[in-house]
C-alpha cells in the first residue's frame, strides 16, 4: 500500500505545480481502500477541502493507473483526539465514555460521582466482571457474586458485601447489575447510593407523591444498594427501607447491599433489618495483598494499553497501603506525570515527581515490626509465638506472622524462616498454605489478617 | 468588482486578516494573499495559511460584485498609510487598483479561483458556547502562557478546551508547568479539543473594543471563534492531552497567603542574580521565623536573599525557575495570593485567594 502511494505521488508530481505539490500532497498518505473507495489521510481539515477540491480527479486516476482500483476517494483526517459532542442528555453514555480519550476515565469520573453518572438503572457499563481482578482478598466474594447471577432471588439473596472503603465493592455489585442485565434486558435493575433512596424518600413524602417513589422502588427485580451504612439515623427511611426488602425478599426478588461494615456494627440499625441483611451470609472484600495489587495494575495497564515497567508496578503496589481506589489513583497520576513529561512511569518514580498523594507517604514495615505486631495482636509475648509450641492459637499467630511476611514484604520461605528463628522453610510453606486456605472459609481470620495488614504499617 | 469603503474600517480589518496570511513563509505564493469577495453589497476579506483562516466583513457603501486575491500586507501597509475618508477598489484583468483622493497604486493580483476553499461550519452539529469577552481575555492570556513550543510534541502546543462535572476548563501545558481555568462553570454539552495556541494568540489579538461577547462553535474537524465582524476558524490539534487533573496536588504541606505585590518583587530581585543559573531561585519557609526566604544560588555576580513576614505552617525547600513563578504571578487577578509547597520535587501550586477558578503549577527543578 505504501509503495504504492509513493508512485501515485510520484506521478502527481509531474502534474501539478512545484508549490502546490509540496503544501497539498507531500504529506498526505493512502490509509486503505474499501469497496472502491480510496481512504486518503490528509493533515487537517482545510486540507482536506483543498486535496479534494485541487486534485481528486487526478488522484483517483493516478490510482488506478498503479493497479489499485477505486471509483472515488475520501478526504479524512487522521484520527485527531479532539471530540465534541452536542449535549449530554441526547447522547448515549456509551457515546460519552468513547470521548474520553484514555479507557481508565470513566472510572475516576464514576468514583468521584457516582450519581451524576446514573442512567435509569444506576448502573456504568465499564464496571464488569472482565475488568474486576480476582485475588485472594475477594475471591469467595467474587464467587458468590457470580452465584447471585446465575440464580437472582435464589440461596444468596439478600447478598451483603461489606468492607473498607475504596476495595472495590461498588464495582462487583454493579458487575453483578449489569451481568443480569445481558442476560435478560427485560430484568428491572436499580443501583442506588442509600443516599439516594433516602433523598427520593423524602422527596416523595414533601411533595406528598408517594407513586412516584413506589413506581421506582416496589417494581423492581434487583435492587443493589450501595454504601448502607449511611442509614444511620434515618428513622423513617430505615422503616421504609425495611418494608422494600421485606417485600422483595418474600417474592424472591434480588436485593443486594454493600457496607463498610457489619450491620450489628451500624448504630441504631433496627435489629429485625440487621439480622435479615446477613441471613444468607455475609461476604467481605479485604485490602489486597501485594501480590494482589501486582495484578490489578498489570490488568489496568493492558486494558489502558499503556507500557509501565514491572518495577514501576511493583513501586506503587508497595507504597500505596491504603485501598483500590488510591492505587488505581496513583497509577493514573503515573502515567499522567509520564505522559506529560515524556518519560517511561519508572524514570518518572526514580525522579521523585510523583509522590504527592498521602497515600504514599504512609511508613514501610520491617519483618521485626510484623512480628510485634501480630503477638501484640494475638496478645501473647513475641518469645511465645516464636516458640515451638503446637498450642493452637500460638501457631495461628505464628502463621499469620509468616503470610504477612511473605505477601506484604514479599520474603521467600527461607528468608522468612530466618526471619521467625526457625530452621526449616518447609514449616513456613505449610504454614502460608494453611493460611491461605483457611482465610477462604475463616471470615474471622480474614477480618484479622485485614486489620494486621494496616496496623503493620502504623 | 468594485467597493466604496471606509479607510479605518479597511484598515483596521486588513491589518487583522494580513497577519494570519503567510507572508512569504509558504511555498505557495498564493497564501500569502487576501481574498476580496463581493457578493451582494457584502465585502469579505479572507486570509489562510491552512492551519487556519481569518474572514471579516466590511461595510461597503457602493459595491460591483467580484473576486480577486492580492498581497496581503502590501495591501495592508498600503491602506493603513491613506488619510480618512473613502477608499475605491476595482479590478480589472487580475489587477487591483485602490484610489484614495490623489492617491492610487496597482498591484498584480491572483485568481480567485486558485485561493484554498474554507471548510464550512455545520452549525446544527456543533457545541457551542458564547463568552463575555473580558472572561474569553482574562482565561485566555492565563492558561495560553503554560503552552509548550516543542512541535515534537504537538500537543502540548495547543490549549485544551475540555468539560468536566459539567463545567467548561481551559488548561494548557508545557511539561515544566501547567495552568487550568475554569471558563464557564455551567454548560450542558462534552467537548474535548485542544485548539492550537496559535490560533488563541490570533483571537486574542483581533478582538476590538467594539465586542462584546466571543462565540466559540466546535465542529466535528475544526472550531470557530467569532467576534463581531470577524471570524476565525482553525484545525484542531491531533493526539491526546495529558490527564492534566491527576498532576495537580489536592493537598500542599505548606500553604502560605501572601501579597501579589511582595512575592513579585522578591522574585524579580532574586531573578537578577539567578540569570547565569538558568533563572533557578530557591523559595524555603521557615515555621520559626514566620517568613518566606527567596534567594539566588551565589554565583559570579554574587547573590540575593530576601523575606516576606507571613504566617507560615510548616518548613519547606523548593527551588523554581524564576521566570516560570513570574509568568505565574503575573497571571494572577487579585492582589492577594496562595503558594503551596509540599518538598523540594513536588509540584508547586499557585492560586488567587479567593477565586479558585484559576490553578497554576510549576514543577520544581532539582537542586
Amino acid at each position: 500500500m505504501f509503495d504504492v502511494w509513493k508512485n501515485v505521488l510520484e506521478e502527481m508530481k509531474h502534474k501539478v505545480s512545484h508549490e502546490k505539490f509540496l503544501t497539498y500532497l507531500q504529506e498526505t498518505t493512502l490509509e486503505g481502500v474499501e469497496d472502491g473507495v480510496a481512504k486518503i489521510g490528509v493533515k487537517n481539515i482545510f486540507m482536506s477541502i483543498n486535496v479534494k477540491k485541487n486534485f481528486n480527479k487526478e488522484i483517483i486516476k493516478a490510482l488506478n493507473n498503479n493497479g489499485v482500483e477505486v471509483k472515488s476517494a475520501e478526504y479524512i483526517v487522521k484520527d485527531s483526539g479532539n471530540k465534541v459532542k452536542k449535549s449530554r442528555e441526547v447522547i448515549s453514555r456509551d457515546e460519552i465514555l468513547k470521548t474520553t480519550e484514555r479507557k481508565s476515565k470513566p472510572t475516576r469520573i464514576i468514583e468521584n460521582n457516582p450519581i451524576r453518572s446514573s442512567l435509569s438503572t444506576g448502573l456504568i457499563p465499564e464496571f464488569n466482571f472482565d475488568n474486576f481482578v480476582v485475588g485472594t482478598n475477594n475471591d469467595v466474594a467474587v464467587y458468590t457474586a457470580k452465584m447471585v447471577v446465575k440464580d437472582p432471588g435464589g440461596k444468596r439473596n439478600p447478598f451483603f458485601l461489606y468492607g473498607k472503603s475504596g476495595v472495590g465493592k461498588t464495582h462487583l455489585v454493579q458487575a453483578i447489575g449489569n451481568e443480569l442485565l445481558k442476560q435478560n434486558p427485560k430484568l428491572k435493575v436499580l443501583y442506588v447510593p442509600i443516599n439516594r433512596f433516602y433523598s427520593d424518600f423524602i422527596d416523595a413524602l414533601k411533595a406528598n407523591k408517594p407513586e412516584a417513589f413506589t413506581k421506582k422502588y416496589y417494581n423492581l427485580d434487583v435492587l443493589i444498594v450501595d454504601d448502607f451504612q449511611m442509614i444511620i439515623g434515618k428513622d423513617k427511611s430505615q422503616d421504609e427501607f425495611f418494608n422494600l426488602f421485606n417485600e422483595m425478599y418474600l417474592s424472591k426478588r434480588q436485593i443486594i447491599v454493600t457496607c463498610d461494615r457489619l450491620p450489628d456494627e451500624i448504630k441504631d440499625l433496627d435489629v429485625r433489618l440487621s439480622s435479615r441483611l446477613t441471613q444468607s451470609g455475609a461476604y467481605d472484600i479485604q485490602l489486597p495483598s501485594f501480590e494482589d495489587k501486582c495484578a490489578i495494575l498489570q490488568s489496568k495497564a493492558e486494558f489502558d494499553g499503556v507500557e509501565i515497567e514491572r518495577e514501576a508496578i511493583e513501586y506503587i503496589a508497595e507504597n500505596v497501603k491504603t485501598n483500590v481506589r488510591d492505587l488505581n489513583s496513583e497509577y493514573e497520576k503515573l502515567i499522567a506525570f509520564a505522559e506529560l513529561r515524556g518519560m517511561s512511569p519508572l524514570q518518572i518514580i526514580s525522579s521523585g515527581y510523583t509522590n504527592t498523594s498521602s497515600s504514599l507517604h504512609k511508613n514501610t514495615t520491617t519483618p521485626k515490626k510484623i512480628i510485634s505486631t501480630v503477638a501484640k495482636y494475638y496478645e501473647m509475648p513475641v518469645s511465645t509465638m516464636l516458640s515451638k509450641s503446637r498450642v493452637a492459637h500460638i501457631k495461628n499467630a505464628r502463621q499469620v506472622a509468616m503470610y504477612l511476611m511473605q505477601n506484604e514484604l514479599g520474603l521467600s520461605t527461607t528468608k522468612t524462616a530466618h526471619e521467625l528463628g526457625m530452621k526449616d522453610h518447609t514449616t513456613v510453606m505449610n504454614g502460608v498454605r494453611r493460611i491461605n486456605s483457611e482465610m477462604k472459609m475463616n471470615f474471622k481470620l480474614r477480618e484479622e489478617i485485614g486489620t494486621l495488614r494496616e496496623t503493620i504499617y502504623e | 468588482m468594485e467597493i466604496n469603503v471606509d479607510q479605518s474600517k479597511l484598515a483596521k480589518a486588513l491589518a487583522v486578516v494580513s497577519k494570519v496570511a503567510t507572508n512569504g513563509k509558504t511555498t505557495l505564493p498564493i497564501l500569502n494573499n487576501v481574498l476580496i469577495r463581493v457578493l451582494d453589497s457584502k465585502v469579505t476579506l479572507t486570509t489562510t495559511n491552512l492551519d487556519m483562516a481569518v474572514v471579516d466583513y466590511l461595510p461597503t457603501s457602493k459595491s460591483k460584485n467580484g473576486e480577486i486575491t492580492v498581497p496581503a500586507r502590501l495591501l495592508a501597509d498600503f491602506v493603513a498609510n491613506l488619510p480618512k475618508g473613502e477608499v475605491k477598489i476595482t479590478t480589472s484583468d487580475m489587477k487591483i487598483t485602490t484610489s484614495s483622493g490623489k492617491y492610487k497604486s496597482t498591484m498584480n493580483g491572483s485568481d480567485a479561483s486558485d485561493f484554498p476553499e474554507l471548510p464550512e461550519l455545520n452549525e446544527e452539529k456543533s457545541v457551542i458556547y458564547k463568552i463575555p469577552v473580558e472572561d474569553f481575555k482574562e482565561g485566555m492570556s492565563a492558561v495560553k502562557i503554560c503552552a509548550s513550543n516543542d512541535t515534537t510534541r504537538p500537543a502540548l502546543t495547543g490549549v485544551y478546551f475540555n468539560t468536566a462535572d459539567g463545567a467548561l476548563f481551559v488548561a494548557a501545558t508545557d511539561g515544566y508547568r501547567l495552568a487550568e481555568k475554569k471558563l464557564i462553570s455551567e454548560v450542558s454539552s462534552e467537548v474535548k479539543a485542544i485548539v492550537p495556541a496559535n490560533t488563541i494568540s490570533e483571537v486574542l489579538s483581533s478582538l476590538s473594543e467594539e465586542v462584546e461577547e466571543v462565540e466559540i462553535l466546535f465542529d466535528e474537524a475544526e472550531v470557530c471563534f467569532r467576534m463581531g465582524e470577524i471570524e476565525i476558524t482553525s484545525k484542531y490539534i491531533d493526539g491526546s492531552f495529558p490527564d492534566y487533573r491527576k498532576l495537580i496536588p489536592e493537598k500542599v504541606d505548606v500553604s502560605l497567603t501572601l501579597k501579589k505585590a511582595d512575592i513579585l518583587r522578591v522574585t524579580k530581585l532574586a531573578a537578577l542574580f539567578a540569570r547565569e543559573v538558568g533563572g533557578s531561585i530557591i523559595l524555603e519557609t521557615s515555621s520559626a521565623e514566620g517568613v518566606l526566604k527567596v534567594s539566588s544560588v551565589a554565583n559570579e555576580f554574587g547573590e540575593n536573599t530576601s523575606e516576606i513576614e507571613t504566617e507560615v505552617s510548616g518548613d519547606a525547600k523548593v527551588i523554581l525557575n524564576s521566570r516560570y513563578l513570574l509568568d505565574a504571578l503575573n497571571a494572577l487577578s487579585e492582589e492577594e495570593l496562595k503558594l503551596g509547597i509540599s518538598g523540594s520535587l513536588q509540584p508547586v501550586k499557585i492560586e488567587n485567594n479567593k477565586n479558585t477558578d484559576y490553578i497554576h503549577i510549576v514543577m520544581p527543578l532539582k537542586g
